[in-house]
């Protein structure tokens, strides 16, 4: 198995706040891998750090053997390395099917191309099958619940077919079942080759998705590996359930 | 184009043909000439201001570029031979206008909203500022005069009624192309979320230098066409912080980011201005009363008039609609609790 995403000392101050302290981690091609730690433990900002969000203070990342430190989020998206937001951002005066196409990684002379083609409908036509958004294609992503959001969000990012997708607890705030729709989908896009690095708070989720688990506190990891291994790590339950 | 769009289209280039034709009075046809221009102006200002979702302030700095420009290369000491001429440099204007805008446009868009309305708002003050300092070039406070334009005093106006038209037609085009094109789709991201949009690839960077450039381009063109019939600039009123008011003011009251929406907003507030103007002409009331126009539409049609209208209908559509998809989104829109489906607008 090739490393696909390489972290390796990353840093990153707020003033006086180090969110991130000397933080090196792997993924692997073709694993979900999970990011786990109490909240502040400096997960959200190395997603922000690792797709260009935020400027690293010191420390590299490498994405399929290439060093991409401190380059822009689009260029990241375009190389194949995507990510979903905490709070689904989708755009809400855009169609349903305006928000697949404009995350189509267009060139710059694309944008002299028509809005929506039919060859863009056809490409969205399959993710909207996909995540069954076909009925509300075209609906203002405003009109959409929060979960279908989540969704949509997931599924406009796939347009760029991504080799990697970091996404910022996928079930924060959906319901059970929905739940269980977004797991469905993480699986079979998993099982399509797209490998995944998943920051999340609800652990069955991750102990039933996610292999390995790395765990996270004070801004750098403390452990990592099977989620049998990390739940039975000391280091692990001292960081959540504290002294 | 569809062909209710084509048809419209159709229809108002044949309105705006006719209107001076129809409606010869001078005074009238004066009238249709600044609301031609202020619809022009509002349009070209929602191509930033409404598609992008960047609310300019600055646009009369471009304005007064044109105008200058137009009085400079032919000073009232020129003898126009043939009156068409200060038409022909206006495709030059917009391109020199667009240049200069985009390093102005990159640096005033690193900026958002409030704050880039304030710094564009400065950039009209510097702008001028310079037309009233470099005396040697623009006279100063004693303005420019144009050369005279040579035209029939029967029809005078017409000229100019017809340059601002095209210019309308201008603006309403590159609209209606960036909606027909990636382009509306990247600034109605970039208007929504702009760090999002960057994040999925669109050139956030690059189409809001687009739309900035054209959007001043014609704003310049305008301004040249104004300079010519007015015949004489002023610093203040070439760059007059009311011109770049009034092209907001419309777009916000008709619809920014519509494409017919500010030519509404100039064809309610220009003549209404006008009217106010001469029935309470001797007092400045009329401004206040002005202001009160704006107030109450704006109270009572806070998105503008046509995205208003258009929500309207999509309501009811969705409310119609009993097909169950649609209705869960129209139920957490707190539409539709009768559960009838019936329509409750």
């Amino acid at each position: 198995m090739s490393v696909l995403l390489e972290v390796e000392d990353l840093t990153k101050r707020f003033g006086g706040v180090t969110a991130v302290d000397g933080c090196s981690f792997t993924v692997d091609e073709g694993t979900v891998t999970a990011l786990i730690g109490p909240n502040g433990s400096g997960k959200t900002t190395v997603f922000n750090l690792v797709t260009g969000c935020l400027p690293a203070d010191s420390g590299a990342v490498r994405f399929s053997g290439r060093e991409v430190t401190g380059m822009s989020p689009g260029r990241l998206y375009q190389r194949g390395l995507s990510r979903t937001f905490q709070q689904a951002r989708v755009f809400p005066e855009l169609t349903v099917l305006e928000n697949l196409v404009v995350a189509g990684g267009w060139s710059f002379a694309g944008l002299f191309r028509q809005r929506v083609s039919r060859a863009d409908r056809v490409r969205a036509a399959e993710l909207l099958d996909e995540f069954r958004l076909d009925r509300v294609g075209d609906l203002l992503a405003a009109e959409l619940s929060w979960g279908q959001r989540k969704l949509l969000e997931f599924a406009a990012l796939l347009m760029s077919d991504p080799r990697l997708v970091l996404l910022d607890e996928p079930t924060a705030g959906v319901n059970p079942i929905l739940i269980e729709t977004m797991e469905a989908h993480i699986r079979a896009r998993h099982a399509a080759g797209t490998t995944f690095l998943v920051v999340e708070h609800d652990m069955q989720f991750v102990m039933r998705l996610c292999d390995p688990v790395i765990v996270f506190d004070r801004g750098c990891p403390i452990a990592s590996g099977t989620p049998e291994h990390v739940q039975s790590d000391p280091r692990v339950l001292d960081a959540y359930l504290g002294e | 184009m569809t062909r209710g769009g084509l048809s419209r289209a159709g229809v108002l280039a044949v309105v705006l043909a006719v209107l001076p034709l129809a409606l010869p009075q001078h005074w009238v046809v004066s009238m249709l000439v600044f609301t031609v221009m202020y619809a022009a102006l509002a349009s070209s200002w929602n191509l930033i201001g409404g598609f992008a979702g960047y609310p300019s302030l600055g646009h009369a700095a471009f304005f007064g570029f044109g105008a200058y420009t137009v009085a400079l290369i032919f000073p009232n000491t020129h003898n126009l031979s043939n009156g068409l001429l200060p038409f022909a440099i206006l495709p030059g204007i917009a391109v020199v206008a667009g240049l200069i805008g985009l390093p102005i446009g990159a640096i005033a868009m690193r900026t958002r909203a409030d704050v880039f309305a304030i710094v564009t708002i400065t950039l009209l003050f510097v702008a001028q500022t310079l037309a009233l300092n470099l005396r040697s070039l623009t006279g100063g406070a004693q303005g420019a005069g144009v050369a005279v334009p040579p035209f029939d005093v029967a029809n005078f106006e017409r000229p100019f009624y017809y340059a601002m038209a095209v210019l309308l037609l201008v603006a309403m085009g590159a609209g209606w192309y960036s909606q027909r094109s990636k382009i509306g789709l990247s600034l109605a991201a970039v208007r929504a979320d702009e760090d999002k949009a960057r994040g999925i690839g669109v050139h956030v960077t690059g189409v809001k230098l687009l739309a900035f450039s054209v959007s001043v381009g014609i704003t310049a063109m305008i301004g040249g066409v104004w300079a010519y019939y007015v015949d004489f600039v002023y610093p203040q009123f070439a760059f007059d912080p009311l011109i770049t008011i009034g092209m907001v003011l419309m777009a916000f009251l008709g619809g920014r980011g519509t494409l017919w929406g500010p030519v509404i907003g100039a064809v309610v507030l220009v003549p209404a201005q006008q009217y106010l103007a001469y029935e309470l002409g001797g007092s400045q009331l009329y401004l206040i009363a002005y202001a009160l126009v704006f107030l109450l539409i704006m109270r009572f049609l806070p998105r503008g008039i046509l995205p208003t209208l258009t929500h309207l209908r999509r309501r009811r559509r969705l409310i119609a609609a009993a097909d169950p998809a649609p209705r869960t989104a129209a139920a957490e829109l707190g539409l539709a609790h009768d559960g009838q489906g019936g329509a409750r607008v």
